[in-house]
């Protein structure tokens, strides 16, 4: 913590005596606070009602009340206020200090009160006035922010005894008088009313409670667990779903309205095209074909960006969700190369697996399709860049903790420059035309967000960009099933 | 086994309603009738007595899954496999559409030259279930 800044005391100086209250007044002053006086014990009384000073400064000699019936008086007055009393007495008996302190007294000073004892003690009471200050301002701000925050948040134990909650919390789900709302629910009273149990919050991202007016909330739920002397606490952060929901349904409804009314004309175009190209409308001479198959050409390529566009859309969106289960991974590899075949046979292309074990129980949590369609990617990537006769080899390489999948062809490889452009928006390679099948500069954009989104890496691998023979990418997950000792060595 | 010889399409677009009917018979040999919507559908369907119902899924008036529960209402549809055609957009959606009952699913943009063609396997599978 930075050094305090010196905070300045509002102290009430009170003695009956005038001499040692001038005194007392003068020694205040000097130490660098404010003073005001009292004379009496009604008189002090008085000034801490109307003007809360920080500090009393008793002295009780003549006092026409006991002074120590003045500081309880004093400290029932202000029961939840930070005021500090310090009592000055001649006698400076351990009982007597005992006594003032039992009052309610903060301290206890000897007369004559020795005005550098007095200085060190106002800075000692400054400074954790200043940090009491301080700790009650951020109290209060974090209750603020608590009490006003959207998300119903609620304190429990580990038995589901609701200790604290803010007033989202209450609003929705306490169906107490307000007035009543500061007594503990007994044991997990409160969770049943909520018709879900603390395993079920605890473990569950999203659930669904009852609210008061009867409603079912659908709440996304986050967790807190903390310890306060050894005893655990959770504090539930819960967030009403319902407008979540109502806009995934919105964006899920634009994409499909957008989809169809881009498709649409397309389907037109692109069917018009196709059966003139086909001959079925009549056989065209070869200029009007050589045009007809320039549009069919375009067309499909426009075909593609929409649906790359709108996957991206998908992608990108907040409400992407993801379907993934454990699965062997063997299987979906062979079925990445059966589906790029017909691709690459067009174009003269062999397919080879490398180490993939179709019935081998290497497993990893993935999303089936969306694994798939990032294999199509690569694979027809790689397809495209090479040359007839070449093979494009699919490659399952295995670690201890990780699985890696690459693909690898013998083209002519990634220029040094563009390296770094490969994974980003609509950046395309010179002589990417190839079979008719233009790039839309979204493929490897899109693989990657999907690798990441199942928690894996993609990569153009480094050792074989510099080679002047082919390119190879590969993607890495970590395994979701480790082996252990034992299945290794055998 | 009969071959697949009359398909009945339904679907709004007047232009891809052109391009089917010249898809399945100038280039592909079969009977087709298109009809521009849901009901014209339903009040044909016994006469036309198809082997196999295209149907578009986002239409005015019946949509495509609200066509096909009221088809099968009719004894005409008994055994008749439905193909959905469809701009493709989510997964789900397509997985939602197939749980209604259809054999398959044909993708906006569709080839023409291959329609007829690639209509066969969902014919054989509808026969067959």
């Amino acid at each position: 913590m930075n050094t305090l800044i010196p905070f300045v005391l509002d102290i009430l100086v009170v003695s009956d005596s005038t001499d040692s209250l001038a005194t007392l007044y003068a020694q205040v002053l000097a130490s660098g606070h404010e003073a005001s006086t009292a004379q009496s014990a009604s008189e002090a009384l008085a000034y801490v009602q109307d003007h809360e000073p920080d500090l009393v400064l008793l002295d009780l000699e003549n006092s026409d009340l006991d002074g120590f019936e003045l500081t309880r008086r004093l400290r029932r007055l202000h029961e939840d206020r930070l005021l500090k009393v310090i009592v000055i007495a001649s006698s400076h008996s351990d009982e007597r200090v005992i006594q003032a302190l039992q009052s309610g007294a903060d301290d206890c000073l000897p007369r004559p009160v020795n005005a550098a004892l007095l200085g060190a003690k106002l800075r000692y009471f400054s400074d954790v006035m200043l940090l009491q200050s301080r700790l009650a301002r951020l109290a209060q701000r974090q209750l603020d922010i608590v009490d006003n925050i959207a998300d119903a948040v609620i304190t429990l134990d580990v038995n589901g005894h609701v200790e604290d909650m803010n007033s989202i919390a209450r609003v929705l789900f306490d169906p107490r008088l307000p007035s009543d709302q500061a007594f503990p629910w007994q044991g997990d009273d409160f969770l049943n009313l909520l018709g879900v149990t603390l395993a079920e919050l605890l473990t569950q991202r999203e659930c669904t409670v009852l609210c008061t007016d009867g409603r079912s909330l659908e709440v996304d739920v986050r967790h807190i667990e903390w310890r306060e002397k050894g005893f655990l606490r959770y504090t539930l952060l819960l967030r009403d779903l319902t407008e979540r929901r109502a806009v995934e349904l919105l964006q899920n409804e634009f994409l499909a309205t957008v989809s169809h009314e881009l498709r649409t004309p397309l389907t037109s175009v692109l069917g018009s095209l196709g059966l003139l190209a086909g001959g079925a409308a009549g056989s065209l001479p070869p200029a009007a074909m050589q045009l007809a198959m320039v549009a069919q050409r375009n067309g499909r390529r426009l075909s593609r960006l929409i649906d790359d566009i709108l996957d991206l859309t998908k992608i990108q969106s907040d409400q992407f969700v993801l379907h993934q289960r454990t699965q062997p991974v063997g299987p979906l590899l062979v079925e990445a190369l059966v589906a790029s075949q017909a691709y690459a046979s067009s174009l003269s292309v062999k397919l080879e697996a490398e180490g993939i074990d179709v019935h081998g129980d290497t497993e990893l949590r993935l999303d089936t399709d969306r694994f798939l369609q990032v294999l199509a990617n690569l694979l027809s990537n790689a397809i495209k860049h090479s040359p007839a006769g070449e093979v494009v080899r699919l490659r399952l390489s295995l670690t201890v903790s990780a699985l890696r999948v690459s693909v690898i062809d013998r083209g002519p490889g990634i220029a040094a420059g563009f390296h770094s452009q490969l994974f980003k928006q609509f950046s395309k390679a010179e002589g990417d035309n190839r079979g008719g099948h233009a790039s839309t500069g979204l493929g490897l954009y899109i693989s990657r967000l999907l690798v990441e989104r199942m928690g894996g890496e993609i990569a153009a691998d480094a050792a074989v960009a510099h080679r002047s023979v082919g390119a190879s990418f590969s993607v890495t997950f970590p395994l979701a099933y480790r082996p252990t000792l034992n299945t290794l060595a055998s | 086994m009969k071959k697949l010889n009359r398909v009945m399409c339904v679907e709004d677009d007047p232009d891809i309603r052109l391009l089917v009917e010249l898809s399945l018979s100038t280039v592909g040999q079969l009977d087709v009738l298109c009809c521009a919507d849901g009901s014209a559908a339903l009040a044909s369907i016994t006469a036309f007595a198809p082997d196999l119902v295209l149907l578009d899924v986002m239409m005015p008036g019946l949509n495509g899954p609200q066509t096909l529960q009221a088809l099968r209402q009719l004894p005409a549809m008994q055994g008749v496999p439905v193909v959905f055609m469809t701009a493709k957009a989510m997964p789900a959606e397509l997985e939602s559409l197939l749980l209604h009952g259809a054999a398959g699913m044909i993708i906006k943009p569709f080839d023409p030259m291959t329609l007829a063609r690639d209509l066969q396997p969902f014919w054989k599978y509808g026969r067959g279930s």
